[in-house]
C-alpha cells in the first residue's frame, strides 16, 4: 500500500472523483475555448495504474504531477482506451521514467499501432489489472475502430476516452461538468462532438442515444470520466445526456 | 541485406508501397464462420496499410508512411521507387498510428522533405504537425505531370483528415474508406489483376470493423453522401490505404459501399481491427 492516496490531494495536482481514482486534468487551448487532454490516476493493492498517458504536448506537467501523486513510484500498469496520439503519447517516456509497466489495449494488432509490447483485453470482457477489476465496453461515441471505454468495477466510475466531452472557458479547468456555468455548457458540449467525431453528421440520433443508455443501465456509473472534458458526476448525468443528445440531432441536422 | 522490396507502380508516376503485416487469424475465423466464398481456408488473410509515392517530372510526394511495424518496408520500398531522386514533400492523411508511425524516420532518411498536413481539424500541435505546412480544397499541388488536389475527405474517423486526388490520372485516394482484406497471394495486386471480383462480403468485413459507426447512422445520409461522390468522382480510380488499388469501373465500388451500410446499420459492428 502506498499510503500517498489517504492524504488529501493536493488540489494543483490532481482533483479525486471516487475513492482511489484521481483526474489529472491538462488543457489545450482552442480558438473557442479550452479542450481537456486529461488522464486518470487509478489506485490499485500495490500501487497506481493510469488510464491514457496524455498528449506529449503535456510530457512535463504530466510526469512531475503523476511522479508526485506516486511519491515517486510511477505507475505499474497503464490502461490505453486507444492509440491515438493525444492518449498515447507519453508512453515511451513513462517508461523511461518509470520501467517497462503492464500496458493493456484492446486494439487487433497491437504491432500495427506501436505497441507490440501490449496485452491484449477483449471488449466485453473483465479482467483484473494490478488486481483490480475493470470491465471493457463497446463504445458509442469513439473515432478509433479499437477504442475501449473502461469501467472501474470498485468505485464505479466509467472512463469514456473521446466521449462525452465539452469544450470549457479559460477559467473552469478544475471543474466538473455540474460546477460549469450553465450557460454555454451545452454549447461546449456541442462544439466538442462536431469537432471531435466527425461522422455525427451521418448519425440517427435515437441509435446513438439508445446504445448509451444501455451502457448506463447495465453499469450505473458514479462518475462519466472523460479524457477532453470535465468528469460527470451521476446526479448530473441525465442533464449532460439531454445536452448530448440536443448536440447530435443539431449535428446530424447540417 | 537489402529486403525485399514491397512496392510497385499502378499508374505513370503513381507507386504503391503495400504493409501487409501478418495473417489476420480472427477475421480469418469470422469470415470461416459466415462461410463466404472469398476465403479459402490455410490462405492468409491480410488488411494491409498502404503509402504512395507520387513522382512527378519535378517533384516527389509520398502519401501516408505504413505503421511502426513496417518502418523498413517504408524506407527500402520509397528508396527504391524514388530511384535515386529526393523525397521533397510527406503528406499525412491523418495522424493515425498506422498511417503516421514513420514520419520522424522518413523525415530523418530525407532531411529535405517537407511535411504537409490536412488543413481541416483543430489540434495539430497535438500531434507534431503544428509547425506542418497544411493543404485543404482550395490547393493544388503540381509535382510536374501529376497534380495534386485534397478533398474533404467524407468517410473519416479522426477530424485532422484530408483525402486526396490525382487529376492527370483521375485517381481518389479515399484513406480509410473502401478498404477489404486480401489473401497472401493477392499482395500488391491492383483489383482488375485478380482472377475474382470484390464483393459486397469483403467490403463489409472491412467496414463493419473500421467504420463499426455505420451501426449508429441513418444508411440514407451516407448513402446520399455516396452517391454525390460518384457523381463528383465519376470515372476516377480509387487508391484506398487498406486495400487494394481498383483501377476499373469504380462506379461499382461506390454501389456496394452503399449495400454496405445499410448491412452494418442492420447487423452491427463486425469486431475491432
Ligand atoms: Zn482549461
Ligand atoms: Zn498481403
Amino acid at each position: 500500500m502506498s499510503g500517498v492516496g489517504k492524504e488529501p490531494t493536493d488540489p494543483t495536482l490532481a482533483i479525486e472523483l471516487a475513492s482511489g481514482v484521481r483526474w489529472v486534468h491538462e488543457c489545450y487551448p482552442e480558438p473557442i475555448g479550452h479542450v481537456h487532454v486529461s488522464v486518470f490516476l487509478v489506485e490499485t493493492a500495490t500501487g497506481h495504474l493510469l488510464i491514457d498517458s496524455g498528449s506529449f504536448y503535456h510530457r512535463d506537467s504530466l510526469a512531475r504531477r503523476v511522479g508526485q501523486l506516486t511519491g515517486g513510484r510511477g505507475i505499474e500498469a497503464l490502461i490505453l482506451s486507444h492509440s491515438d496520439y493525444p492518449h498515447s503519447g507519453n508512453i515511451p517516456s513513462f517508461r523511461r521514467d518509470w520501467g517497462d509497466f503492464e500496458i493493456v489495449a484492446s486494439c487487433a494488432d497491437a504491432d500495427i499501432q506501436g505497441l507490440p509490447y501490449a496485452r491484449r483485453v477483449r471488449i466485453g470482457e473483465t479482467a483484473e489489472i494490478s488486481g483490480r477489476p475493470f470491465t471493457f465496453l463497446d463504445p458509442p461515441l469513439a473515432d478509433r475502430s479499437h477504442t475501449t471505454w473502461v469501467f472501474d468495477e470498485a468505485s464505479r466510475v466509467l472512463f469514456v476516452a473521446d466521449g462525452f466531452g465539452t469544450i470549457h472557458p479559460p477559467d473552469a479547468c478544475a471543474s466538473s461538468w455540474g460546477e460549469l456555468d450553465p450557460d454555454g455548457r451545452a454549447q461546449g458540449v456541442f462544439e466538442f462532438h462536431e469537432q471531435t467525431l466527425p461522422w455525427l453528421r451521418f448519425a440517427d440520433p435515437a441509435r446513438v442515444m439508445n446504445a448509451l443508455h444501455a451502457i448506463f443501465e447495465r453499469h450505473a456509473p458514479a462518475w462519466v470520466a472523460p479524457i477532453h472534458g470535465p468528469p460527470i458526476e451521476a446526479n448530473d448525468l441525465d442533464a449532460y445526456l439531454l445536452d448530448l443528445s440536443r448536440a447530435i440531432e443539431r449535428i446530424a441536422a447540417r | 541485406m537489402r529486403m525485399k522490396s514491397r512496392q510497385r507502380t499502378i499508374a505513370p508516376g503513381i507507386h504503391l508501397i503495400q504493409e501487409c503485416g501478418r495473417h489476420r487469424g480472427g477475421i480469418a475465423d469470422a469470415v470461416l464462420a459466415r462461410g463466404v466464398d472469398w476465403y479459402r481456408e490455410g490462405t492468409e488473410l491480410h488488411v494491409p496499410q498502404n503509402a504512395y509515392l507520387l513522382a512527378g517530372d519535378q517533384k516527389t510526394l509520398l502519401f501516408d508512411t505504413l505503421s511502426p511495424a513496417a518502418s523498413k518496408t517504408v524506407l527500402a520500398g520509397l528508396e527504391d521507387a524514388l530511384d535515386g531522386r529526393s523525397l521533397d514533400y510527406l503528406l499525412i492523411s491523418h495522424p493515425d498510428v498506422p498511417h503516421a508511425g514513420n514520419t520522424a524516420q522518413i523525415l530523418r532518411r530525407y532531411p529535405g522533405c517537407q511535411l504537409l498536413a490536412p488543413r481541416a481539424g483543430e489540434t495539430h500541435a497535438l500531434y507534431h504537425l503544428g509547425e506542418a505546412e497544411r493543404v485543404g480544397p482550395d490547393d493544388e499541388l503540381d509535382l510536374g505531370g501529376l497534380r495534386l488536389r485534397f478533398p474533404e475527405a467524407t468517410f473519416l474517423d479522426a477530424a485532422v483528415h484530408t483525402w486526396m486526388t490525382e487529376e492527370t490520372s483521375r485517381t481518389l485516394f479515399t484513406v480509410d474508406w473502401l478498404g477489404f482484406p486480401h489473401l497472401g497471394d493477392e499482395c500488391l495486386k491492383c483489383v482488375d489483376e485478380l482472377d475474382v471480383e470484390i464483393g459486397v462480403s469483403r467490403l463489409e468485413e472491412f467496414h463493419s470493423r473500421v467504420m463499426f459507426w455505420f451501426q449508429y447512422v441513418d444508411p440514407q445520409k451516407v448513402q446520399a453522401a455516396t452517391d454525390a461522390l460518384a457523381v463528383e468522382f465519376e470515372g476516377y480510380g480509387i487508391a484506398p490505404a487498406h486495400g487494394l488499388p481498383i483501377r476499373q469501373d469504380s462506379a461499382r465500388y461506390f454501389a456496394l459501399m452503399n449495400e454496405v451500410v445499410q448491412r452494418v446499420a442492420d447487423a452491427g459492428r463486425g469486431g475491432v481491427l
